[in-house]
């Protein structure tokens, strides 16, 4: 009886192992560097490393303009959001930005692309306080928390992070250091286990 | 074109050198002395009084002008237009001196192929100042030609005939300038009549619109990459993206199967993909793979290290009176360091070549400030005899020297060759950026003695940079007889001569190429020298203007001319060391090509950036043929010396130079260029003097000045930066 | 692919990969050279034009987006040899210096007074964002107020 409890578990492990393995095959493939001392088991933990990787962030500033690059520097020629977080009179987003990333110029493009609104800002926040930001309805436009779920698993502008396409030398992006398929389970687990927002 | 008429020369002498009284100095002769040797002490001597003379065709009036059945008139201009108004001031001088009115003329690019071509080519703001005698001269004898003729045909006296706008008349006979040259073979080119003189001028002096005004405003297609030919193909070349880097182990395998590629020409100097189209030739060229073995690692601070007074080879160029360290009598000396950056050109249009060679020949159509070095070039590389080769200068979408050496077209040349259609050749931004020929970085050690009354004893400036000079148009055998990088030195003697002056520059090789960058070393130099004078005034409790004014002496022959601009400028700014709502003042002046020229920077500071609001400038030019683009040139001095100095610098790391892109090169835009720009015009001498750099000079220190009195902290870097 | 548009209001196609940059069917394809190419990474606005109105850097804009778009570039600003209030403006304050940068400002110049009738020099500074290496931002200042004036005499 022993001996079947050690198959079974045996075989758990493996298959433990091997969905794991594969739900990883995308992430090993993808060119971002996951930190080595990062702790990332909780779905929470998963979720929290990719809305604040710099290619989520980088449209979330706390200033009018948007960030830029690996270094997340200020937007060249001190773009701004304008009245519609969609830019000035003079040029818009979308007059460099189209619904797609540009291989020759270098520009990255989704559809909507726009910098997310003020109340949205999460440069300089804690991953604390830009959950506690994002799951309160009276800060996040009303949203509930289903509203949320389908946000940050189906926008456009959200998987956009994992085809960020090549900069303006023709180097590639560096993508979130959670897959899309695993950053998508986490929230859904996370969501449905009732969003609860750790202490720290 | 109507080609070479014979002619027999007749009463027109070649003169070789141009001499004008207190006239301004050329560019590449700076007023200095050379303490050594003595060939470079003669030359530096002979430069004092004369311009370096224009280095063409001058005793022609056919290579330059042509008349239209429709009775206009063609100038073939050697001197190309690049955005400095050459074109329109050398057709003011020709309106002028063949009576007709402006409409009348167009100014094209002398193809080479007619034989006008200029040796020293477009750049040292020369063009007007070195063609004004000629040009006129030229037209003033083509008129007569002309008159002559006409009288000929009239079969009346010469001085029987009065002429208006092209017409000579007399009575109710009339013949246009197209009916007289109508049918012509036979020229006697006569003697020069006397030119007009000040109060005859109708067109000099006036402030005509450009001449090619509506083209550019309409989007014509008149830049070197706008050119083309039937039949033609597109080419791009590869293009090192290290620094002092062997590439090795080229594999063109994947390059050559791309969609539209046409052929993939490797020749000893370079390799590049001929497609059917520009961007297929562009993601062929891509995929061309390469090693690069650095020769050495290269980082900026290994550059910098170089580039520092007391390395490298010296030349003192200015000796008048002790070093500042020699000086006798009591007091202390004070000393302050400089540095500038490299410096990108960044033109707009990236350089390129459109080349058709066909049977032994080729024309190509190209944006370049040096039509003769280009031709030339292409001929030896492609063993042709030069009337073979025939360049079509094409307006120049920015020139400020990036233009001067064109391998662009030597490869545009051999692709055409080998594919035996017309190719189109030209660089992406990346490449101009990294395969610049950039202005070279700089340090300077300022030092002055000061007496215990807060005299100026004396003052010297030491100075360290790279070549701008040997990597651009001049022979290397003309280079290594003047030695020293004249190019850097440009700007770097002191003007202050009441007290000993003197000026050493130290000469480093750089290993990235280097030219000459608009007003060459005379940017870094200016700061450096005006910050160190404000510096002194602050010291010695002196009005930063009247001390100017004070130590020029008398006897500079320019002196007076100089005094006259910076009394100017500061009275029209109404200069004070006083903030004023929170707004501060700078002040600078310099001399340039015998140009002065004072700024006064009026700014503040905002949200711990430098604000620059206005900007008041004197310049005196001699005689202004056209006032509002002489203002135009100042106006955009000042904006690009703001960009310059306040915002640009390249970086280097692991031999790779970088940013590579408009927006990471961090340049002054819209939001930074002053809401008022007040200019005073004098005019000092009665010839007319470079205009297009010498108001780039002050504004670099006008700039730090204001700024050390707004924050009581001294600038000594460029780009000028709080942070 | 082939891709259908307007052009200056003329009808147009063009038989090309869809992916290529509008600017070189504009230049090559379409033989408009007046939009100029400066970087082709969309930093500079030499390359901008109008699609339905608005302003777009082509240089980074595939063609086979503008499939029944209206595309107005330089060529097309003036109207039956009329010249564009921008054009006529850049003409009496004599802007241009090398040119090459000009058309793409008086572009992104009317594209900015369609909805901004009367700028101010702030408006101007925060909307004008284009690279001038010649450096005419100051005369440029001045034509666009006077864009501005010569647009409210017109309508």
């Amino acid at each position: 009886m022993k001996r079947i409890k050690e198959i079974y578990l045996m075989i758990g492990v493996l298959i433990l192992v091997f969905t794991i393995g594969f739900a990883n095959l995308d992430y090993y493939h993808n060119e971002s560097a996951l930190k080595a001392d990062a702790v990332l088991e909780e779905p929470f933990d998963k979720m929290m490393a990719v809305l604040t990787h710099k290619r989520c962030v980088n449209c979330h500033p706390a200033g009018d303009t948007p960030l830029q690059g690996e270094d997340s520097h200020l937007h060249n020629f001190d773009v701004v959001r304008g009245e519609d977080d969609h830019g000035l009179a003079g040029y818009t987003c979308s007059t460099c930005h189209s619904n797609e990333n540009n291989f020759y110029s270098g520009v990255p493009g989704a559809p909507h692309w726009a910098v997310a609104p003020r109340e949205m800002a999460w440069e300089g926040k804690t991953r604390i306080e830009i959950a506690q930001q994002m799951m309160d309805p009276s800060r996040n436009g009303g949203r509930s928390h289903e509203d949320v779920m389908k946000h940050l698993t189906e926008h456009e502008l959200v998987l956009w992070a994992w085809e960020p396409g090549v900069d303006d030398e023709g180097v590639p992006r560096e993508k979130p250091p959670v897959s899309k398929e695993e950053y998508i389970t986490a929230v859904k687990e996370w969501i449905a286990s009732g969003a609860v927002i750790p202490a720290e | 074109m109507a080609k070479q008429k014979k002619v027999k020369k007749k009463g027109l002498k070649r003169r070789k050198f141009l001499k004008y009284s207190g006239a301004g100095i050329g560019l590449m002769l700076g007023g200095v002395w050379l303490a050594r040797n003595p060939i470079r002490r003669k030359l530096f001597e002979v430069a004092e009084t004369i311009i370096a003379p224009y280095q063409g065709n001058t005793s022609d009036p056919l290579m330059w002008m042509q008349v239209t059945p429709q009775n206009n008139i063609i100038l073939h201009s050697s001197k190309v237009e690049m955005g400095q108004g050459s074109f329109t001031s050398l057709a003011q001088l020709v309106a002028e001196e063949l009576e007709v009115e402006m409409d009348k003329i167009k100014v094209v690019h002398a193809e080479t192929e007619t034989g006008n071509t200029d040796g020293m080519g477009t750049g040292g703001s020369m063009s007007i100042a070195t063609l004004w005698v000629p040009l006129r001269k030229l037209a003033a004898t083509f008129r007569e030609m002309l008159k002559l003729k006409a009288a000929e045909k009239m079969n009346l006296e010469p001085n029987a005939l009065t002429l208006s706008n092209g017409v000579f008349s007399s009575g109710d006979q009339s013949m246009t300038f197209g009916e007289v040259v109508s049918g012509v073979e036979d020229w006697v080119i006569p003697d020069t009549p006397e030119l007009k003189v000040r109060a005859q001028f109708k067109h000099i002096g006036q402030a005509i619109p450009r001449v090619d005004l509506h083209d550019k405003i309409v989007g014509a297609p008149i830049f070197g990459i706008d050119a083309e030919y039937p039949n033609m193909l597109h080419a791009s070349v590869v293009r090192s993206r290290l620094i002092d880097a062997v590439m090795s182990n080229f594999d063109i395998s994947e390059a050559e199967n791309m969609p539209g590629v046409v052929k993939v020409i490797r020749e000893d100097d370079f390799i590049g993909v001929v497609a059917q189209s520009h961007i297929e030739a562009d993601n062929a060229r891509r995929k061309i793979k390469v090693d690069y073995t650095p020769n050495q690692k290269w980082n900026l601070s290994d550059v910098k290290d170089k580039v520092t007074v007391g390395n490298g080879t010296k030349t003192v160029f200015q000796k008048e009176g002790k070093s500042v360290e020699d000086i006798d009598g009591e007091g202390e000396i004070m000393s302050l360091e400089f540095r500038s950056p490299i410096g990108a050109h960044a033109q707009m249009e990236p350089n390129g070549a459109v080349a058709s060679y066909k049977d032994g020949k080729v024309e190509i159509k190209i944006s370049t400030q040096t039509p003769q070095l280009t031709r030339d070039e292409v001929a030896k590389a492609l063993g042709l005899a030069k009337e073979n080769v025939n360049i079509i200068p094409t307006f120049l979408g920015g020139g400020f020297g990036r233009r001067l050496h064109t391998p662009n077209a030597v490869q545009a040349a051999k692709m055409s060759k080998i594919v035996g259609q017309p190719v189109k050749s030209f660089f992406d931004r990346k490449q101009e950026f990294q395969n610049d020929t950039f202005r070279p970085p700089t340090h300077h050690v300022m030092k002055a003695k000061i007496s215990n009354d807060n005299k100026l004893l004396g003052l010297e400036h030491q100075f360290a940079s790279g070549d701008t000079l040997f990597n651009s148009a001049l022979d290397p055998g003309v280079a290594s007889l003047v030695r020293a990088d004249i190019g850097s030195i440009r700007g770097g003697s002191l003007i202050y001569d009441a007290i000993p002056n003197r000026s050493t520059y130290y000469h480093v090789d750089l290993p990235f190429a280097t030219s000459f960058w608009r007003s060459l070393g005379l940017l870094a130099n200016a700061f450096a020298i005006e910050s160190f004078m404000d510096e002194l005034a602050l010291k010695t409790k002196q009005d930063p203007v009247q001390m100017r004014l004070n130590y020029i002496a008398d006897k500079n022959p320019y002196g007076v001319r100089a005094k006259r601009v910076i009394e100017a400028c500061a009275k029209k700014a109404g200069y004070t060391d006083e903030l004023i709502n929170g707004r501060a003042m700078g002040f600078a002046s310099t001399i340039d090509s015998g140009s002065p020229c004072a700024h006064v920077a009026e700014v503040s500071i905002e949200e711990g950036e430098i604000k620059v609001h206005k900007v008041t400038v004197a310049f005196d030019c001699g005689i202004a043929v056209n006032p509002d683009q002489v203002k135009a040139q100042i106006e955009g001095c000042v904006c690009m010396g703001i960009s310059a100095s306040m915002f640009e610098k390249m970086n280097l790391k692991d031999n790779k130079l970088y940013p590579v892109n408009y927006g990471s090169y961090e340049m002054a835009l819209m939001r930074n260029s002053p809401r008022e720009i007040d200019i005073v015009l004098i005019e000092g001498a009665n010839i007319p003097g470079p205009v297009g750099e010498p108001p780039l000079g002050p504004i670099g220190a006008a700039i730090g000045n204001a700024v050390r009195r707004l924050t009581g902290k001294r600038l000594t870097e460029l780009p000028l930066s709080l942070t | 692919m082939k891709i259908s548009f307007i052009v200056n209001g003329e009808n147009r196609s063009v038989e090309v990969d869809g992916n290529t940059p509008l600017l070189w069917v504009i230049r090559d394809g379409l033989d408009l050279k007046g939009t100029k190419f400066g970087c082709g990474k969309a930093a500079c606005g030499a390359c901008t034009i109008h699609v339905d109105g608005q302003a777009v850097r082509s240089c980074s804009y595939p063609v086979k987006m503008a499939e029944g778009k209206a595309i107005t570039t330089i060529e097309g600003l003036s109207k039956d040899g009329q010249l564009h209030p921008v054009q006529q403006a850049w003409k009496e304050e004599v802007v241009p210096q090398c040119g090459y940068c000009q058309p793409g400002f008086m572009m992104a110049t009317a594209a900015m007074l369609d909805k901004i009738p009367n700028p101010t020099d702030e408006d101007i500074d925060d909307n004008i964002i284009n690279v001038c290496r010649c450096a005419t931002y100051y005369r440029m200042r001045k034509a666009i107020h006077r864009a501005a004036v010569l647009n409210s005499e017109n309508s």
